[in-house]
């Protein structure tokens, strides 16, 4: 069995005060609530607050998904909600798109109008716990339209929503499915972006690094790559789109993979709060604590998660769980059981919450802050994972920064070929997962576990129920909301899109029509799949 | 793989499927194993691998696929089967559950490689199959 930290360092027996050596508590670590925040960013750590205990549901139709919700709600997963697109909606294309309709519902909930988003949020609150919708940058713009457009409509305060609709523009680099053109998507996110922050919305952008770690990516370059977007995407706000730093520091929330590398996953996270508040101070000339604090949530690994014997999984993800709360974090969302099978079933979905309670509950975990600092182990990681990441942040920077690296493949070849490395040490025996290769049954031995699926039909109930409205809405209006959301997007890059999105949004134009749009007015075809046209006549 | 020392195996993730990790993957273990690779990519309709096998004229089709409807894969069959293509064995890959699993097999798929599939399992497999044909 290999003895090396995830990202090849050898590991040795035992650690001792030689190996932090140099190491200044007050400098270096501080105490919670101090900075560099390595220890976090409250004195008195989860006894304020436990973590958000929250489980991803979506699936199938906007009236399915919110069933789901309602259930989790009556699981006990009041404090915050996390919803995951659909395929179509998130390139974007509409249901009744020749392909959306083979995938509408698939692997998430179709979110391609305000309609669908009024039916997810049916009986549920939009304030009191936290809205977080996933799965695409390009969806950002339309998904903040949303909430602005449902908060009007309910006569709620729009500052008393809490949570993040909008994402980072690299996803579609790490494995997810984004369709708009780099440029066009960085554009759209900083459009949202400055919408939030210039309007005071509570609502964070997800900059997050488990897309990237979920397809292979070891945990220095994960910190790597989380400071490098961090640093590029938030310098774009405060360099171009004029934005003090102090209001920017509140956009961002990162979504860290916690794998079952348990000291390593603590130290990361650890090392990860230290990197940004130095990034804040020396970069942006941080002018107070709060804006040297980076959001932090926790998803424990789908990417761990195994096919085979996949009860196993429930330890693992008690094991993930554990090291995410230990590390310390403001939410929780926990790969199921049956990861590798299909979207969570509600018997998955109710196991990984529980977990989630168990853990803050019965461990004790919440009664004490960063307790294992001051091990030599994980203060040595801590430093180790920050030195790593900061030779690999280097060789970012000298490609031109992430924006540049991800343009010349350097972000995804590193991926890649850290992705074949796990696969390899995995085959070889180096290193071991129960049930993979190790204590290995035969296929007919293994238990079996209820799964949730979406059918072929529903893909088509939800594309047929699309087509149809879509011809009962106030037409001329939306043409009218359309034209001009067109000639706007024509004006340039730094005039924001979102006003004329928003008016769009309320009209019910759909995210195939609106996106589409924009595409056009950036030269592009209104199709990402160049299978249909523009049903607008645009001058 | 008549005329030709090398086997041929298309790699594509099907429809609107953006996990490309898999396939990347499995097309460098293929390659390592001294096959040729026709990687297509993410967003490949049906009807666009079809195209694609025969212009390539591939002797294997591999389909990555990561929790779907797979209403995409049974388009993949028929569209096969209407181009005379039946010799063509498709094999899948990824995050598919056995009852889904079950029936791409009835379906025509010829074989389904589970996470955490060894390289050398999907290498024999390709190897065989293709021997078998010849």
């Amino acid at each position: 069995m290999k003895r090396e930290t995830d990202y090849g360092y050898e590991i040795k027996p035992v650690y001792t005060p030689k190996d932090i050596e140099g190491l200044d508590y007050t400098r270096d670590v501080g105490d919670p609530g101090s900075y560099p925040f390595v220890r976090g960013y409250y004195p008195n750590g989860y006894r304020n607050r436990v973590w958000t205990r929250r489980m991803t549901a979506g699936l199938g139709s906007s009236m399915r998904t919110n069933e789901s919700l309602k259930q989790y709600r009556a699981m006990g997963q009041t404090q915050g909600m996390l919803v995951i697109c659909d395929r179509p909606s998130a390139l974007p294309i509409d249901a009744d798109h020749p392909v959306g309709r083979r995938e509408a519902g698939v692997l998430g909930w179709h979110e391609a109008s305000l309609l669908e988003f009024e039916e997810l949020m049916d009986g549920i609150p939009l304030t009191g716990q936290s809205i977080t919708l996933l799965g695409s940058s390009a969806m950002s713009a339309m998904r903040l339209a949303y909430i602005v457009v449902l908060a009007e409509k309910r006569g709620v305060d729009l500052k008393e929503v809490h949570g993040s609709v909008t994402e980072y523009p690299f996803c579609h680099t790490f494995g997810q499915t984004d369709h708009l053109p780099l440029d066009l998507l960085i554009k759209l996110w900083l459009d949202s972006s400055e919408y939030i922050v210039r309007n005071k919305i509570r609502m964070r952008s997800g900059i997050l690094s488990q897309h990237f770690q979920e397809s292979g990516g070891n945990n220095a370059q994960a910190l790597a790559v989380e400071i490098a977007q961090l640093k590029e995407l938030l310098g774009l706000l405060v360099n171009e789109r004029g934005l003090d730093w102090e209001d920017v520091a509140f956009l961002p929330y990162e979504l860290s993979s916690i794998g079952m590398r348990f000291f390593e996953e603590i130290a990361k996270v650890r090392a990860l709060r230290r990197m940004f508040a130095k990034m804040a101070r020396e970069t942006f000339h941080a002018r107070s604590d709060k804006a040297c604090q980076l959001l932090i949530s926790v998803h424990t690994s789908g990417r761990t998660m195994a096919y085979q014997q996949p009860l196993n999984n429930i330890a693992r993800c008690a094991i993930e769980t554990l090291a995410g709360a230990i590390a310390g974090c403001t939410a929780i969302d926990n790969a199921c059981l049956d990861n590798a099978h299909a979207e969570p079933s509600p018997f998955a979905a109710r196991m990984s919450l529980n977990t989630q309670h168990i853990v803050s509950d019965e461990t004790g975990v919440t009664d004490v802050t960063d307790p294992l600092a001051g091990s030599y182990y994980v203060e040595y990681l801590t430093n180790k994972v920050e030195a790593e990441a900061y030779k690999i942040l280097q060789q970012i920077e000298e490609q031109g920064g992430m924006i540049a690296a991800v343009k010349k493949g350097y972000v995804h070849n590193m991926m890649e070929e850290s992705a074949r490395k796990k696969q390899k040490e995995v085959e070889s025996g180096e290193r071991l997962i129960v049930g993979v290769n190790e204590l290995v049954i035969p296929p007919e031995e293994e238990e079996a576990i209820p799964i949730q699926s979406v059918e072929a039909s529903d893909a088509e109930e939800i594309a047929q129920r699309m087509e149809n409205w879509k011809k009962t809405r106030d037409i001329p209006l939306l043409k009218e909301k359309i034209a001009r959301l067109y000639s706007d997007a024509k004006k340039g890059d730094k005039y924001n899109l979102m006003p004329s999105i928003i008016e769009a949004v309320k009209a019910y134009g759909t995210a195939g029509e609106i996106m589409g749009v924009i595409r056009m007015a950036y030269g592009y075809h209104y199709d990402p799949l160049e299978m249909i046209y523009c049903p607008f006549d645009l001058k | 793989m008549t005329d030709r020392q090398r086997i041929k195996v298309l790699i594509s993730v099907i429809g609107l499927d953006g996990h490309f990790t898999g396939a990347e993957l499995v097309s460098r273990i293929l390659m390592d194993a001294g096959m040729e690779v026709v990687y297509l990519g993410i967003y490949q309709t049906p009807e666009m691998i079809v195209n694609a096998a025969i212009q390539e004229s591939v002797d294997v089709i591999g389909i990555s696929s990561h929790a779907s409807n797979y209403e995409q894969i049974h388009l993949l069959i028929d569209l096969l089967k209407k181009n005379n293509m039946n010799d063509v064995p498709v094999i899948c890959g990824g995050a598919i559950p056995k009852q889904h699993a079950e029936v791409l097999i009835k379906k025509g798929v010829s074989k389904i490689f589970p996470p955490q599939s060894t390289s050398e399992s999907i290498v024999e497999y390709i190897v065989s199959t293709v021997k078998e044909k010849a």
